[in-house]
């Protein structure tokens, strides 16, 4: 092979990343472009390097593993290096390129430089398989915490207990939060699921919004209601939307 | 605790069906022993016991206030003696004008009435001693229950915790983690790996004898604490620092095991995990009033936006402190800016 295979070691500790250096001087085919120690720095060196290959641990500070893969653009061959996540397992298992279990010996490693090789090689498309990984890891039976937003190189964190709330835009949704507003390319059904319901609720086809934010629902006419906002702003209510609303309400 | 008399419908209907008797047998002896006209006898039976049985229901009050835990028992005795000659004066004086006013014209009944008020009198005191008797019977039991109820409930939290502490100290994500980096020292730091090894296994051994105990020494405790964090130490290097203050009369002090560790794991999670610069994290005992005062703080990224599990561990150890002392607000969590501050009191 005339082009070595750049790759990054991305994990929050030190002696984990040594490891698979170390292990990497057994593989010369694979170059060392780089190491970093959080999600942020990641991004950023993902795109300035353009690696072919990544090593990627999951819990990291700022960004995990999973909401930096939500928001790179074009993501090389990823082999996640991760010690416990019974769901990212699963997720793995059908996925991605590979995952190693810490700790993983030194075959495995080969096992898994090998099967990256024949992907970068036979220059697969693997947005499907990221995508395909990243459904799976969004069935958790946890709700949102937070959403990772990305606008031009700026990455946003928004807490979901920030978002205000979420309008359908075509193909994308727009999260209205009290830090700005984001466009994000994900479904309003996405948002529907993933949501504490305790906390959000869809009032409208086009909008999800926080409960806490709604100041009070008026009669617009005869059977039409719109929710006034905290921040003034009205949105429609569907007469679904209405009846749910007046559940919580009444409580 | 209400007043069971009143409360309860079980013990109402057989204190009711009680005096039923009661007046019967009285009704009983009056006609046949004391030759008192049948229909005098009833009014009488009926008038007295109806009052003792209103008066019983209120005893209950005087015994309520009356503990063990609020005097002592000869304060309780002058007490009870006090209230046995008023409450049966009251009695006698109130039935001896209700049927003086019924029968004004029957002067032998009166008579009567007037020479046995000395015997209704003691029989007063002995209606007293008896109900205020079931009273205590009915206190203790109760607390009896209540006491092994909540002993029970403890024990259920304890092996919940002891459970969650072995899913939780001996957290998967820290234990293959720390196996990684002891993997990793092998090639580089042998001595530092075998240290590491000997460290986690001191730490798992000694995680895993504690449970069945429910308190240990604080010093024991801390020992334990550090060792969990020598082993975060290797894995984050510089991002933390550990600092102690220990107030040297504290060290024999027994605190409630498993309190201490998953409280600095909590401030490794949130401090260290989340954040990319140093974290300080500062343990402080020292005794307070009739308290032995523990407080853990670490600042944190406030820009960190929380993950799940925040407040979880804390919680635990909320109902922890509350089962084993029975008392609120023995663990206080303060949120200051960019520092994060648990401060555990423990009873002496």
């Amino acid at each position: 092979m005339e082009n070595k295979i750049k790759a990054l070691v991305i994990d929050d500790e030190k002696l984990a990343r040594d490891i698979v250096k170390t292990y990497l001087t057994k593989h010369p085919s694979v170059e060392l472009a780089g190491e970093c120690t959080n999600g942020f720095d990641a991004i950023k060196m993902i795109n300035e390097l353009s690696p072919d290959l990544i090593f990627l641990d999951i819990q990291m500070p700022k960004l995990t593993g999973f909401e930096m893969l939500e928001i790179l653009e074009n993501p090389p061959v990823i082999i996640f290096t991760t010690a416990f996540d019974q769901y990212a397992i699963k997720a793995f298992e059908v996925n991605a390129t590979d995952y190693l279990l810490k700790p993983f010996s030194e075959e495995r490693f080969a096992e898994a430089i090998l099967r990256a090789t024949k992907q970068i090689e036979n220059k697969n498309d693997n947005t499907k398989q990221i995508d395909g990984l990243l459904k799976h890891i969004e069935n958790r039976d946890e709700y949102l915490e937070r959403v990772v937003v990305k606008i031009g190189q700026k990455i946003s964190i928004i807490p979901v207990n920030d978002i205000k709330y979420i309008e359908a835009q075509d193909d994308y949704v727009m999260i209205y939060s009290d830090n700005g507003n984001f466009l994000k390319q994900k479904t309003m059904k996405y948002f529907e699921q993933n949501l504490d319901p305790a906390a959000f609720l869809r009032i409208h086809r086009s909008y999800i919004v926080n409960i806490n934010n709604i100041k009070q629902i008026e009669l617009f006419e005869k059977e039409s209601y719109f929710a006034l906002m905290n921040d003034g702003k009205k949105l429609p209510v569907s007469k679904s939307g209405y009846q749910e609303l007046k559940l919580i309400f009444d409580k | 605790m209400g007043n069971p008399f009143i409360k309860n419908f079980k013990i109402f209907t057989v204190y009711l069906l009680i005096w039923v008797f009661i007046s019967l047998v009285h009704n009983a002896v009056i006609v046949f022993l004391l030759d008192v006209k049948l229909e005098q006898a009833f009014t009488e039976s009926i008038v007295y016991n109806t009052l003792y049985f209103l008066l019983g229901i209120s005893l209950w009050y005087t015994v309520s206030y009356n503990t063990l835990e609020n005097y002592t028992p000869v304060k309780i005795f002058i007490n009870h003696s006090a209230a046995a000659i008023i409450t049966s004066a009251i009695w006698v004086l109130a039935g001896y004008y209700i049927l003086i006013n019924i029968f004004n014209d029957d002067k032998i009944y009166k008579s009567y009435l007037f020479n046995s008020g000395i015997w209704r009198f003691m029989i007063g005191i002995f209606f007293y001693a008896i109900c205020v008797a079931v009273d205590y019977v009915i206190i203790y039991y109760h607390n009896f229950q209540q006491k092994l109820f909540r002993e029970s409930e403890l024990n259920a939290l304890v092996k919940e915790a002891e459970l969650k502490s072995l899913k939780y100290q001996i957290n998967p994500h820290f234990i293959f983690n720390s196996l990684n980096s002891i993997s990793s020292l092998t090639l580089s730091n042998p001595d530092k790996a075998r240290e590491m090894t000997i460290k986690l296994s001191s730490f798992l051994r000694s995680t895993l004898s504690k449970n069945e105990k429910q308190k240990s020494k604080l010093s024991e405790e801390i020992a334990n604490a550090k060792l969990y964090l020598d082993i975060e130490k290797v894995r984050f290097a510089d991002k933390f620092e550990f600092v102690e203050e220990l107030d040297p009369a504290c060290k024999e002090l027994e605190i409630p095991s498993m309190i201490l560790q998953p409280l600095l794991e909590n401030a490794i999670k949130h401090g260290v995990y989340e954040s990319l610069d140093k974290v300080a994290i500062n343990l402080k005992c020292k005794p307070e009033k009739e308290y032995l005062k523990i407080i853990v703080e670490n600042n944190f990224d406030p820009e960190a936006v929380p993950r799940k599990g925040e407040g979880i561990g804390i919680k635990n150890i909320q109902n922890r402190m509350k089962l084993i002392y029975n008392q609120d607000n023995l663990v206080t969590v303060e949120k200051l800016n960019s520092l994060f501050r648990v401060n555990i009191y423990i009873p002496r």
